[in-house]
């Protein structure tokens, strides 16, 4: 684990870094990953669970190499990010929160990143792209194998 | 004093609370979805909303203090207004099924919905949808109700602290669920039940099988499970109790039950009950009528006296039998049968630990009210997992942890790990090394306060004879120790919580005196951990063969006169037997005849093959019971009593409060104490008992301690020791420093040992006839720590065969990391795969129990889950 865990007064403030870390062990939050927070922590199962279910950036199933975070929020909307998604959807045939069958790429379709200004952009995996065009956005992932 | 006006009427508070509180006190209904009373304020479904004068938005009342000369309204047009905006927000979502839900006619929604709500939603999409879910065995969870007040998850971290369930999800898809999604697989409280205020948690048991305006009689009574003595109101319809409710203002779980009281009543219908009487025929127990089963166990008993004289009758009485049955037990063996012989399982820990208290710290030293577990400022438990055997005083521990009290655990406990502040879990019976670390660290730094010097002296004497000390003997590290050392200096008024572990072993002595240094160094309260529901009450009733009722010591002339002047029969001065004494001269043929009251000897005594040899020898055994059981298979006349919910009668808990059991049920069988007073009238004595009422004015009379006692005061539930009348309050001077050279045992270098697991589900003589307690712990097991399985490699679920000197079975492995060393816990719930049957045992010399340390046990693998499934 890289925190340590004197840096925290109460256990459960060490579980979002530490579902981070499970989550890069195994992918997503399997069940397994999940226990084996809540017996490093010593904290019941089910409130890791809670914890885990809530927020999105925790995969409930499991996902691709790399994960294609795509904003569709206003802004990116407004600057086209719906045309990237379609294409997107198009090239490697599976919809939002779908994994191509060669396990290669998930793709997700964001909320707001914070990233108006350079609208459209996107996250993969946890790199940032921004200014997105129907030509840059392949060039990038073709770097993702 | 702050006066504050609730729609108009004033009310005077002496320390702020919550206007909802207030308005509580006062009379006054405020509707409430997510504040409940035995939870903390919540404030999350806003309908207890009022109008405050002067505030320019309405508050929760839930969450609202009080201030001086604040005016509240609580049913104003406004109010009313946004009530209804709330409800109609709720069922939003709610699938409104009340037809076919089990909660309709108690739920507080549809209540609310009824008063304020909207006729008519204005949501023109769909609910959402998620199936009903019956995963689990107990629990029906139906998600699309559910209108997350969050009581249950409340309730289950912040009280129960089994934190078993949450919730998932976010938003419109948040749903209450244990971490499997489907089973929960926890301590199966119920508690989330008891406080959920739709029809989302449910018990399965008895779903769609009642509507709640069925119901035809509530029973306020007490729980028959452990010596905690819950009160809980039992809702019969139809001469059958459906099932049981709590009330957060009723006896003192104050609305809290557990698995076992919540769910295991219905023991007392199974197929197993004894409806009518029984009578050894031609090698088997055939059908017989009661003048017939009665004239033949009495004519038998009078023709066993006769013939050996009354030293050869002996009677075994029962902690899960009420006070009134014990009583009668005891007079026949005392009055008509003239023999101190009785005894009972109860002698094994709970009354020997007792007495050993009593004569260092007086009568009544380990009756301490419940509640002083909370309010103390430290708790230290050995020998027994409270929240396993008694669940609702483990709650105690628990809160007590949540408040910050330093809680100190000795052993292995699984409920208490994520509440104990330090759990020392030593080598294998080396408890008494780690006490005596204990005890000379903390007199290191704090002398004895010379308020006993006649203790004080023993003490020194002690000391000396222990001095020569042992490093590393109980497999902990001085850090440990020097931490429990700091943690057990913090307190001041500690409670002590001792359960059955200690005394069931040879050096169990060592360990007490042990254990009563450390109470007078830290000026501890005790309490004895009860497992069965009327322990005390047992030995209140001198079902022990050295005490009279009361507690007065039956050698004693003029003691013993008051009692023979009552009875008007003689009672032999010398202390009668021990129950494996019993058992032993059974063995050797000097005890002829047997008398058992609601005990099964074959399951909760150890050695079971020796002991059904003895009961083989008997002339005579007769069994009153209520349930068809190993023992009374043996028996030459078996006597059905009537059941828990079917007599009046009292129990008398852990901490010496008398409580009334009421009648609920009627019952084919006889009560108890007609049974045993029947007998002694066809003996020759007649007793003119009619009703408890009158067993219970005997009792007033005859017993110092029991002076006055009505069952009217026990029902105020302030029936509490010393009652009104006269404890003796002597300490023994004559206290005999036991053989305090601790027992040298070989290191365990591979060696397993056997011992009783303690279960939360159920504990054999009674839960194992509850089809719902079957259900959560269907068969024995053997579960067993890392250490041992690294020997092993077997996984959760394979099969493998242990085996004693006496017996050897299979049994399931479960795997069980935080258990240390090579320990094997076996539960004691099924008669042929119980602990005791494969335990041998030996006397103890002080206190003539079974002692039941150093097990040795054989297990090695069987067949693996995956070979059986292929088979």
């Amino acid at each position: 684990m890289i925190v340590k865990q004197r840096a925290y007064e109460a256990k459960e403030a060490l579980l979002m870094p530490a579902l981070y870390a499970a989550q890069r062990e195994h992918g997503w939050m399997s069940p397994e990953a999940m226990k084996s927070v809540a017996r490093a922590l010593d904290l019941p199962p089910a409130t890791v669970k809670g914890f885990a279910t809530f927020y999105d950036m925790f995969r409930k199933k499991p996902v691709g190499k790399h994960v294609i975070q795509l904003c569709t929020n206003v802004t990116c909307i407004l600057s086209g990010s719906e045309d990237l998604l379609s294409m997107l959807s198009d090239k490697f045939g599976i919809a939002p929160n779908e994994t191509t069958t060669d396990g290669r790429f998930s793709l997700v379709a964001m909320e707001c990143i914070g990233a108006c200004g350079t609208a459209p952009a996107m996250i993969v995996n946890t790199d940032f792209y921004e200014n997105l065009t129907k030509e840059s956005i392949f060039s990038i992932l073709e770097n993702y194998k | 004093m702050i006066t504050i006006t609730i729609n108009g009427k004033k009310i005077k508070l002496n320390k702020p609370v919550t206007i909802l509180e207030a308005a509580r006190k006062s009379g006054i209904h405020i509707p409430t979805l997510c504040d409940h009373p035995m939870l903390e304020p919540f404030g999350g479904c806003r309908l207890c909303l009022v109008e405050i004068e002067k505030m320019p938005k309405l508050q929760a009342s839930c969450t609202q203090q009080v201030t001086d000369g604040m005016v509240v309204w609580t049913e104003t047009e406004k109010v009313v207004e946004a009530r209804r905006a709330m409800l109609e927000f709720l069922l939003v979502n709610h699938p409104l099924d009340c037809p076919y839900c089990d909660k309709a006619g108690e739920c507080d929604l549809q209540d609310n919905t009824m008063k304020y709500g909207p006729a008519i939603g204005r949501f023109k999409e769909g609910k959402r949808k998620h199936p009903e879910c019956y995963d689990d065995p107990i629990i029906v969870t139906n998600m699309e109700r559910c209108i997350l007040c969050s009581r249950c998850i409340r309730m289950c971290s912040d009280v129960q602290g089994a934190d078993a369930i949450t919730i998932t999800n976010r938003g419109n898809k948040s749903y209450v669920e244990p971490f499997s999604g489907g089973r929960f697989d926890c301590e199966y409280c119920g508690n989330c039940i008891t406080v959920c205020p739709v029809g989302s948690l449910m018990s399965r048991l008895h779903k769609h099988t009642y509507r709640p305006w069925y119901i035809e009689k509530e029973v306020e009574t007490i729980c028959s499970f452990c010596g905690v003595g819950c009160s809980f109101v039992a809702q019969i319809r139809g001469d059958s109790i459906v099932r049981v409710e709590t009330r957060p203002d009723l006896g003192l779980n104050k609305g809290l039950l557990c698995v076992k009281g919540r769910f295991g009543f219905d023991y007392t219908v199974s197929s197993a009950r004894l409806k009518s009487p029984l009578i050894e025929r031609n090698g088997g127990l055939k059908q017989t009528t009661w003048a017939e089963a009665l004239s033949h166990a009495a004519g038998k008993l009078k023709e066993v006296k006769e013939k050996y004289g009354p030293a050869a009758i002996g009677a075994i009485a029962s902690g899960l039998c009420t006070n009134e049955d014990n009583y009668a037990l005891q007079r026949l063996m005392r009055s008509v049968i003239g023999a101190n012989n009785i005894d009972s399982t109860t002698g094994f820990f709970y009354g020997p630990a007792q007495r050993f208290f009593e004569d260092i710290f007086g009568q009544g030293a380990t009756l301490n009210p419940m509640q002083g577990i909370t309010n103390s400022d430290g708790v230290f438990v050995i020998g027994a997992d409270p929240s396993a055997v008694t669940p609702v005083l483990g709650l105690q521990v628990r809160a007590a942890s949540r408040k910050g009290i330093p809680v100190v655990t000795v052993g292995h406990m699984s409920g208490l790990k994520r509440f104990a502040t330090c759990s020392l879990n030593p080598d294998a019976f080396s408890e008494p090394a780690l006490l005596n670390m204990l005890i000379s660290g903390l007199m290191k730094k704090r002398p004895v306060c010379g308020e006993n010097i006649f203790f004080e002296d023993i003490i020194k004497k002690f000391m000396l004879s222990t001095s020569d000390n042992i490093s590393d003997a109980c497999g902990l590290g001085k850090s440990d120790i020097d931490k429990a050392v700091d943690e057990l200096n913090l307190m001041t008024n500690p409670a002590i919580l001792i359960g059955r572990q200690v005394v069931q072993r040879s050096d169990a002595s060592v360990l007490l005196l042990q254990l009563s240094v450390l109470i007078y160094l830290l000026n501890g309260r005790i309490y004895l951990i009860s497992e069965l529901p009327n322990d005390q009450g047992l030995v209140d009733m001198g079902c022990q063969p050295d005490t009279l009722p009361g507690g007065r010591p039956v050698f004693s002339d003029s003691m013993r006169k008051r009692y023979e002047d009552s009875y008007g029969a003689e009672i032999p001065s010398a202390q009668g037997m021990r129950l494996m004494e019993m058992i032993q001269a059974a063995h050797e043929g000097k005890l002829k005849a047997l008398y058992v009251m609601g005990e099964n000897l074959l399951l909760n005594l150890p050695d079971t093959g020796y002991v059904k040899e003895a009961l083989l020898k008997l002339e005579l055994l007769v069994v009153q019971d209520t349930l068809m059981n190993e023992t009374a298979e043996l028996a030459h006349v078996v006597l059905p009593a009537c059941s828990w919910p079917e007599a009046e009668g009292s129990y008398t808990n852990f901490e010496g409060r008398m409580q009334h059991v009421k009648k609920a049920v009627h019952g084919e069988a006889m009560e108890g104490w007609k049974i045993i007073s029947e007998i002694a009238k066809i003996i020759g004595v007649d007793w003119d008992f009619l009703t408890v009422v009158d067993i219970l004015a005997e009792l007033t009379k005859v017993s110092p301690v029991h002076k006055g006692i009505t069952y009217s005061e026990m029902d105020s539930g302030n029936c509490l020791w010393p009652y009104n009348g006269e404890p003796l309050r002597d300490i023994a001077k004559d206290f005999v420093l036991p053989d305090t050279k601790l027992i040298k045992r070989e290191k365990c270098s591979g060696r397993s040992y056997l011992s009783a697991d303690q279960q939360l589900f159920h504990s054999g003589t009674i839960g194992r006839n509850s089809s719902a307690l079957n259900l959560l712990m269907p068969a024995s097991y053997a579960r067993i720590g890392s250490a041992l399985n690294e020997k092993l490699s077997v996984k959760t679920g394979d099969t493998a065969s242990i085996s004693s000197g006496v017996k050897s079975a299979e049994l399931d492995v479960i795997i069980d990391p935080d258990i240390k060393g090579m320990m094997v816990f076996v539960p004691n719930t099924a008669a042929d795969k119980g602990a005791l049957s494969f335990m041998k045992w030996s006397m103890n010399k002080d206190f003539k129990n079974p002692a039941l340390d150093g097990n040795e046990i054989e297990i090695s693998k069987l067949r693996s889950k995956a070979e059986e499934v292929a088979a």
